[in-house]
């Protein structure tokens, strides 16, 4: 039986910013915001002057401040890649409670472009961080962000369940098949990227190295990007031009926050959101339909397919491998071409919800808002999962068209 | 030549642990209420949350829980390429992060997860001595 707070509120609508990718021209993550947010509002008819809620990973009073409002209830939760699964579940809980009618969640992160002004990635090693007294014991070992921690998980799996990195190769060349499909995908073709275009497990294994395992094709990309959704309860979300995508169930957890205190390298605590995402829509895996698995890594998005029940324990790679994933699969994952070959700011969650809702919600036919053309699936429901940090942090969504 | 890597700055938290390791011992944070050592050193005990932390002097013997060849680094370890980074499961529980030593980054299928490892240190200044563990 469904919790009390399955369906207490809808995403209503799902945006990206205009341009993402590597523009020409440096973005501010705020004007990525900003775009999306206009985009959202235009799609869904809300005015920006009716959002009541704000939530945003850390960033919601200067976006307030921007749009000139005065929001009921503010959320910066930033804990990662999977902060924007978490703000659906607390707009959610907000909306229920009746504290707010219409929230607000929003994502703008200029990845490339802070690379291009120096801002970030200028071959410093990090700093001692106060807030992680761990990282006392593993900056000084040469780590160098996310890549060099996950490289270890995907030793741990291929140890512990027998696979390698050839099946997880399956990952990167199947969901390259569906950025193949989206125009807007950085490796959508030759012509978009010189890396872009059809990929083999030869290539993949073959790519330049990054930390061993893990070859260049089995990490993400980086690239600005922006995305906005609407979240609105029932009555409003029924009276609107855009359809609505329910929130069935809802679900977060962690298990740690430096890698030094993840004590199973092969799960994550997507194990636990989704128990708590599933059981308040009255659902299972048995249910879903499609899966958008956050992808920072193939060994990420294997890994999930198993937490979320999607797959065996150590086997969630076969999802790929055999086809089931892919276009014209049983079960499509990941159907924009995901942070491996779409596009990756950093924290990816927000683009995550943007193509779920854009594959539930009919809005993929109009060709408008999202810029995505095309509906890749006939699903009806979606089971999304955000994994943020160092495979540290999970938010689950189960979310269900009409 | 000079230790021209990232230097941890010992802080009041784990000062006992980088005296010891300036004299070659690898002290541990053990919770005197449940016996259980933790790292990273903390005011509270993860496992019980008592305050009651003392130091032992641990084996400074591992296994390699996990590992990975760093084919891409910053500052004075981006010399170092390829090198291999691991995680260890200490002797008396929990774990450590470190550069392995005594291995070959070039054949990462030599490596055995499971392996013996001891621990070293390296004096990075006049101050502090870095642990290493190398395969024995």
């Amino acid at each position: 039986m469904p919790g009390e707070l399955s369906r207490a509120a809808a995403i209503v609508g799902a945006a990206e910013a205009n341009e993402i990718g590597y523009p020409e021209t440096p973005k501010t993550a705020l004007q990525l915001h900003i775009e999306a947010i206009k985009n959202v509002s235009e799609q869904t008819g809300i005015p920006i002057s009716k959002i009541d809620g704000i939530f945003s990973a850390g960033w919601s009073s200067q976006i307030a401040e921007h749009l000139g409002l005065h929001p009921k209830y503010i959320d910066t939760t930033s804990v990662g890649g999977c902060s924007f699964e978490m703000h659906v579940h607390h707009a959610l809980a907000a909306i229920h409670a009746g504290i707010i009618d219409i929230a607000l969640v929003t994502h703008g992160e200029n990845g490339w472009s802070q690379r291009a002004t120096g801002g970030r990635g200028t071959g410093r090693a990090r700093g001692m961080d106060p807030w992680d007294p761990g990282s006392l014991f593993s900056n000084p070992y040469g780590v160098s962000g996310a890549p060099s921690n996950y490289s270890h998980a995907m030793t741990r799996h291929n140890h512990r369940w027998g696979s390698t990195p050839e099946d997880f190769a399956h990952i990167a060349v199947v969901t390259r098949q569906w950025a193949m499909l989206n125009p807007r995908a950085i490796m959508f073709s030759k012509e978009t990227n010189p890396g872009g275009g059809p990929i083999t497990v030869e290539d993949v294994n073959n790519a330049r190295l990054v930390s061993w395992p893990l070859t260049l094709l089995h990490c993400c990309l980086v690239t600005d990007h922006g995305g906005a959704v609407l979240i609105a309860k029932p009555e409003i979300a029924k009276s609107l031009k855009t359809k609505p995508v329910w929130i069935a169930g809802a679900g977060e957890n962690m298990s740690h926050s430096n890698m030094l205190e993840m004590e199973d390298f092969t799960a994550t605590s997507a194990a636990a959101s989704s128990a708590a995402a599933y059981k308040m829509a009255g659902m299972g895996p048995e249910d879903m339909e499609m899966a958008m698995l956050y992808d920072s890594f193939t060994v990420t998005a294997g890994i999930t397919a198993e937490m979320l029940g999607l797959a065996p324990r150590g086997e969630g790679f076969r999802l790929w491998k055999d086809g089931h994933a892919a276009p014209g699969g049983k079960f499509p994952i990941n159907t924009n071409g995901g942070g491996l070959s779409f596009n990756h700011s950093g924290m990816y969650g927000m683009q995550l919800l943007v193509e779920a809702y854009r594959q539930l919600s009919g809005t993929a036919e109009d060709g408008g808002y999202s810029g995505l053309p095309g509906k890749q699936t006939k699903a009806r429901s979606c089971v999304v999962n955000g994994t943020g940090g160092s495979l540290s942090t999970t938010g689950t969504l189960v979310l269900v068209a009409d | 030549m000079a230790y021209n890597k990232p230097i941890p700055e010992p802080d009041p938290l784990n000062k006992v642990f980088w005296e010891g390791a300036k004299a070659g011992k690898l002290m541990l944070p053990r919770c005197t209420s449940c016996n259980r050592v933790h790292w990273y050193p903390r005011i509270i005990c993860p496992h019980c949350h008592a305050r009651e932390i003392e130091w032992i002097e641990g084996s400074g013997v591992g296994y390699i829980h996990t590992f990975a060849v760093q084919h891409r680094a910053f500052g004075g370890w981006a010399e170092e390429v390829p090198f291999v980074t691991a995680y260890i499961d200490l002797q008396e529980g929990d774990r450590m992060f470190t550069v392995l030593r005594g291995v070959d980054p070039t054949k990462p299928e030599s490596i055995q997860i499971g392996a013996k490892v001891k621990v070293e240190f390296e004096q990075a200044n006049d101050d502090v001595a870095i642990p290493f563990w190398r395969v024995v």
